[in-house]
């Protein structure tokens, strides 16, 4: 199978490697199926849609910022990053973590109803 | 919409599975508990609201060029 990315062009990847999220992104509900693609020397993961290739978001691992950021048992915390040509603007969603399980190829989103995170975190500091 | 009249202690009870009950009600604020199967996700409207936003704005921003940050630390959370 292959899907064209704004950010990796053309892409061939056979089905078995597609994580399903079954409830799709808050906000994007209608999106159930991506490639969690991940370059070596990046920080950044990048979720690519396979439903609607257009839509990425790029992710981080949440135990960069927080090494004891509440983890679900087998999946790996990711949170949804803004990016900004100031790196300093640049912000993660603390408070909507994504959990992937990359051996089930499976991933929801969750809200954490807590005042301690927010929607945009800065994740650099000079 | 549908719009129901309910009073203290009473309930509304959607598909089935599904109970909402008003608590309690004193100066423009209304208590709601509500008892649903634990798939079923509840969250209060405006902070879907803020997360819907902030992903619409992630996903605008992605083709963003990413530069200059190796010099930067990643911000911690502290305790």
């Amino acid at each position: 199978m292959r899907i064209v990315t704004k950010q990796f062009g053309e892409i061939e990847f056979q089905e078995e490697n597609t994580v399903k999220f079954s409830s799709g992104l808050f906000g994007f509900e209608q999106l159930k199926k991506f490639l969690l693609i991940k370059t070596d020397e990046e920080l950044f993961y990048w979720l690519n849609s396979i439903d609607e290739p257009e839509i990425v978001f790029p992710l981080i691992g949440l135990r960069v910022i927080e090494e004891d950021y509440p983890a679900t048992e087998n999946f790996e915390t990711f949170g949804i990053v803004t990016l900004n040509s100031d790196p300093l603007k640049i912000s993660v969603n603390m408070k909507a973590p994504v959990y992937i399980n990359q051996n089930e190829k499976t991933g929801f989103q969750k809200i954490i109803d807590s005042e301690k995170y927010n929607v945009h975190y800065n994740l650099f500091v000079e | 919409m549908l719009v129901l009249t309910r009073k203290t202690d009473e309930e509304i009870i959607i598909n089935g599975n599904i109970r909402v009950k008003i608590v309690a009600v004193s100066e423009g604020k209304v208590k709601i508990g509500i008892s649903a199967p634990s798939s079923v996700e509840i969250l209060r409207g405006e902070i879907y609201e803020t997360v819907k936003n902030s992903a619409l704005e992630a996903s605008q921003q992605s083709t963003q060029t990413v530069k200059d940050i190796s010099k930067l630390k990643i911000h911690k959370l502290e305790k």
